[in-house]
């Protein structure tokens, strides 16, 4: 039985973390209406971005956010800028925007392909303080590593929560992705929010490549792990959904985890896609009918 | 050709019969200058994604979706016809309908639900349509009594140079194989495209609501050019187990031939009847060659190259490289056939 | 029409570029040109890296050393081709390293599905195809002519991998009953797996745990808690290095405690394991082609020259591999000519016993009808501490070929012990 408490609260620790890598997902697809095939790119340049941190000069992958943050919200900033924007304003009014999917499609092979020449295709580690710590409730062994990641989504959730509902900036990013025609009318520049949305989408992406870092490893094609699940949840959660987003997370790790006790585990990635297939036809707004934020 | 019903997407396509003519010339004479082994396996590439992304251009390019799943018809019909091969030594010359009909069948099944989500929404789940296809075949040893031999795949017993049961030692067959496979699809894409279901389906693509006012019933036509698309999928997924003599769910059932089939077709002109091949022409040599010159030498460089391009053709040529061709051939015409071209002439 | 002669004349330019590149890269007569494919780029990419850095190293020695003396101090000359992991990939490349580069003799794949197909494309073309490492059984079980295995079969490792448990049982007097199956979900797992499933029932052994995972699953907890649910005594395993991390790094933190824990070889092997693993990696048993503390004449002095080059010991692929660099070279000198089918007449016959090439824990490298090295066999190393703090694999299986003074340490200490005297992370 404890067996089984171990593995629902793994699930639920281990699915924050897709919660986390979708909930910069959710951002760009909510204000943006563009799936970005790079996501899991971004979060294997995150993860590198921490590791070489960590190893050059020791800082801490949490307390590296206060760096790596800035860098990625830049990176983030000025690939909308520079790549996506001119795609997307020819097909700004085209309903379907394709060519900004199969645009971050290119980047996403690029930016692999790229890592793989630069850093080549070792499988990297980090050893924290806390690699490895545990904590006992009882039979139940509960990876520090992972409760730190779990802490971190429930806050950054909360926080960024927050910013979109209180703070001006906020406010304009949601105005612009529930019509962005009658946003433009307010005065709202529409570029310069698709760019600090993207750039906040991929600083997200950044927390989840640290939180991640002290129990997995880096590599150059790891986004692609991560990539297939955090749409699968950003759907399951309703599109745009910020606590859609985490539970929709949390019910994908609790099914990896939960299901595997009854089925091999190669199994469990069936049930996954045969969840989020059932749910795309039969209730694709999301399974918890939790409004878009914007 | 009825002219008035031509509702040509590229003006070239009036002159496209006579391009592909010719083309098709030109490579059926071809093995009598050239004999390279490595040349033909090299062209047989290139044909083969052609011949795919024609197939998918039918629902990609003309029903205006994004199926990133296709692969996955290209495996059913690989599975079906060795497994009807091997247990009951079918020729896959047969076999080979038996799984395109199961990989249309498969289609229709997927397609109806699919049709229905739009843009993003369909393209997430034709990618997972097609994973969730390749976990069932990863974990399935047997199926209705077949082997399927879960993850480790299927192998083709060999036959030596045997016509009648699709091997065959010399390269040339199956280059010609899949030139008369190309021109079939080819040819069957532009009668379509030419048809009222083209017109229909361009129509459904772009204006969806327009279009069912009018009373076109646009789903079925979606489902009518998904069924020969994934047709004639899953007739090129036999094609390349009888290349490669073996199969296994990871090898073919992947988003990476996936992507690779759609990314071609983007890149070429997507809803064009020549965008598919020039991609291919273009992109697998490309591929390729960065490949053979680079890739031994510096990991992973030919992939920063392909995504590079991909994203130049995006950023440049959105509607992909049919687009400047078509420019070219504008120029050329009026240049040296001095006759500007009408109205019905650009199809607009 | 002049659209058309313009066409025609660009089609026809392409062609004959294509013939032209074809042809281009042809090497000096007086070299034999081996044609190498390795998964150079994807997952793998680090197998590919490595088994290309010890052919280099093989080549240069051979060469400095004046070369193939029969063909007059011929050089040998290598084309590395990239197969991607790909068996389509790797067919082209089979093709064109055969008719383009036109090479005397092919070695590689690495992965079993890709040399699966890619020695059928040798076979065809007449071309001997050396394979160090690829598990398959069905690649020398054909009936080729010109596919020669240096290595082990998937079959042998389950075969040495139970005989192994039973002798530690034996000598220890503690015998583990319940086995846990746990691998990846590919050829290689599922056909390992296979063997395992019908030895330990021949053996009397209970398996309590048959679990097949997907090699890139983002986490491997619920596997490993799985395994704690069913107390095995002895877990097997077969990974990749990306899995076995994550496999090692989660058992440590969720104490699944048993008598003894073997792997593989591949991931388990691979010489990023023990730093991202660290001392969670204490006491696990692996069964590989190889290892550098073999008592092997020349062994050590050739791991100490490729550490130097490359900062790391070598694989055990790569001893197969080097092992078939010099077999290659005794055929040629035997061939006495670069003809591909005089050098298989020359394969065939190998009987190599003495040499540099002899750092594999084989008595002796020869070819069986089907070109299987019937002598391969594997050893099996335990992963311990030195006295001096440093983490060493330290070959402790067959008995005879052990490290001196290296007893297996079984069954392996509790967790619990473990992390209370620093021997985990």
């Amino acid at each position: 039985m404890d067996i089984i408490l171990a593995t629902i609260i793994n699930g639920i620790l281990m699915g924050s973390v897709y919660g986390l890598t979708a909930l910069g997902l959710t951002l760009i697809f909510g204000v943006m209406k563009v799936i970005n095939f790079a996501h899991g790119s971004f979060l294997m340049a995150a993860m590198f971005l921490t590791y070489y941190l960590f190893r050059l000069t020791g800082i801490d992958p949490y307390l590296g956010l206060v760096i790596t943050l800035p860098l990625l919200f830049a990176f983030g900033y000025f690939t909308q800028q520079v790549l996506i924007r001119p795609v997307f304003k020819i097909e700004r009014d085209v309903r379907e925007p394709i060519s900004v999917l199969m645009l971050t499609a290119g980047l996403w092979i690029f930016m692999d392909a790229f890592a793989l020449a630069l850093f080549g295709a070792f499988y990297k580690t980090i050893r924290t303080s806390y690699k490895g710590a545990v904590i006992h409730l009882g039979d139940v062994t509960i990876s520090l590593s992972r409760l730190y990641a779990f802490l971190t989504t429930v806050i950054l959730a909360i926080l960024f929560y927050l910013f979109l509902k209180k703070t001006r900036l906020g406010q304009a990013i949601r105005a612009t992705g529930q019509d962005r025609d009658a946003a433009r009318l307010m005065g709202i520049n529409i570029d310069r929010i698709y760019n600090v949305a993207f750039g906040i989408g991929i600083a997200i992406v950044g927390v989840a490549g640290a939180v991640l870092l002290p129990f997995y490893y880096v590599h150059p094609v790891v986004g692609v792990v991560f990539d297939i699940r955090a749409f699968i949840v950003v759907v399951l959660g309703g599109l745009g959904s910020i606590p859609g987003a985490l539970l929709g997370g949390v019910i994908i790790g609790v099914v990896e985890s939960f299901g595997a006790q009854f089925m091999t585990a190669t199994w469990t990635e069936g049930i996954i896609y045969a969840m989020f297939i059932s749910v795309l036809f039969l209730k694709p707004e999301g399974l918890f009918g939790f409004k878009a934020e914007w | 050709m009825k002219k008035e019903r031509g509702q040509a997407k590229t003006m070239i396509i009036d002159r496209t019969p006579w391009i592909a003519l010719i083309g098709i010339v030109i490579l059926l004479v071809l093995p009598v200058f050239i004999q390279s082994p490595t040349f033909f396996q090299f062209m047989i590439l290139i044909l083969w994604y052609a011949y795919l992304t024609t197939s998918w251009n039918l629902v990609g390019g003309f029903a205006g979706v994004l199926p990133l799943g296709h692969a996955a018809f290209a495996g059913i019909g690989a599975y079906a016809s060795s497994v009807l091969f091997i247990h009951y030594g079918l020729t896959p010359w047969v076999g080979m309908f038996a799984g395109a009909f199961l990989a249309a069948i498969v289609g229709i099944i997927v397609g109806a639900p699919t049709f229905k989500l739009r843009g993003a929404y369909f393209a997430l789940a034709t990618i997972a349509i097609c994973e969730f296809l390749r976990v069932i075949l990863e974990n399935t040893q047997k199926f209705l009594g077949f082997d399927i031999n879960g993850a480790r795949g299927i192998l083709l017993p060999l036959k030596g140079h045997s016509p009648i049961n699709y091997q065959f030692l010399d390269k040339r067959y199956y280059y010609y194989i899949i030139l008369v496979m190309l021109a079939i699809i080819f040819y069957i894409t532009y009668r379509i495209a030419q048809s009222k279901l083209g017109y229909y389906l361009t129509a459904g693509g772009e204006e969806k609501e327009g279009a069912e006012a009018l009373g076109i019933n646009v789903a079925k036509c979606k489902l009518i050019a998904m069924a020969i698309s994934t047709f004639f999928t899953g007739l090129g997924g036999t094609f390349y187990m009888q290349l490669v003599h073996y199969i296994y769910p990871r090898g073919i059932v992947s988003l990476d031939l996936s992507f690779e089939i759609a990314f071609i077709a983007i890149i070429g002109g997507r809803g064009t009847l020549l965008g598919p091949i020039v991609g291919a022409v273009l992109l697998v040599p490309a591929a390729e060659l960065t490949r053979t010159y680079l890739g031994g030498s510096y990991e992973g460089v030919h992939l920063m190259l392909y995504g590079a391009v991909l994203m130049a053709v995006m950023l440049f040529k959105p509607r992909g490289i049919m687009e400047p061709l078509e420019a070219l051939y504008r120029w050329v015409h009026g240049k040296f056939f001095l006759q500007p071209l009408t109205q019905t002439d650009r199809g607009e | 029409m002049r659209k058309i002669v313009t066409s025609f004349i660009l089609i026809v330019a392409f062609g004959v570029a294509l013939m032209m590149w074809g042809t281009s890269a042809t090497a000096f007569a007086a070299d034999v040109v081996i044609g190498n494919i390795l998964p150079l780029s994807g997952p793998v990419a680090p197998i590919g890296k490595v088994g290309r850095e010890i052919r280099e190293m093989a080549v240069e020695e051979i060469n400095a050393a004046g070369g193939i003396k029969s063909m007059g101090g011929a050089k040998l000359k290598m084309i590395y081709a990239d197969s991607r992991g790909d068996p389509k990939v790797a067919m082209t490349e089979a093709e064109r390293l055969i008719t383009a580069e036109k090479v005397t003799c092919i070695t590689g794949a690495y992965q079993s599905a890709v040399t699966y197909p890619s020695t059928e494309v040798a076979e065809r073309y007449k071309i001997p195809y050396i394979v160090p490492v690829s598990v398959r059984d069905a690649i020398t079980e054909r009936g080729f002519k010109y596919t020669f295995r240096v290595a082990a079969k998937a079959s042998w490792y389950a075969r040495d991998q139970i005989n192994f448990i039973k002798a530690l049982g034996e000598r220890t007097g503690l015998m583990p009953k319940k086995l846990a199956f746990v691998f990846e979900n590919t050829d290689w797992g599922t056909s390992t797996a296979e063997g395992w499933r019908k030895l330990a029932k021949e053996g009397g052994f209970e398996v309590v745990l048959d679990e097949p995972y997907p090699a890139n699953a983002p986490d491997l907890t619920p596997v490993v808690l799985k395994i704690k649910r069913a107390k095995p005594d002895f877990i097997l395993f077969v990974s990749y290095i990306a899995d076995a991390t994550l496999l090692m790094n989660t058992i440590a933190e969720h104490e699944v405690d048993v008598m003894g824990m073997i792997s593989s070889g591949g991931g388990h092997s691979d010489p990023q394991l023990i730093p991202n693993t660290g001392k969670n990696s204490f006491y696990h048993f692996d069964a590989c082609e190889w290892e550098a503390d073999l008592n092997r004449p020349g062994l050590k002095e050739t791991n100490k020259k490729f550490k130097e080059r490359y900062g790391y010991n070598i694989s055990p692929e790569a001893a197969n591999v080097y092992g078939s660099m010099y077999v290659l070279k005794d055929a040629l000198e035997r061939a006495g000519s670069s003809d591909p089918e005089k050098l298989r007449e020359a394969l065939a016959k190998t009987n190599y016993t003495k040499g540099p090439g002899m750092i594999v824990p084989y008595e002796k490298i020869s070819f069986d009808a089907e070109g299987q090295n019937p002598q391969a066999q594997l050893v099996v190393v335990q992963i311990r501490q030195m006295p001096d703090g440093s983490i060493e694999r330290c070959t402790v299986y067959p008995w005879a070929v052990a490290r001196a003074g290296y007893e297996p340490i079984f069954p392996m200490p509790s967790w619990k012990w473990r992390k209370a005297n620093g021997r985990a992370e």
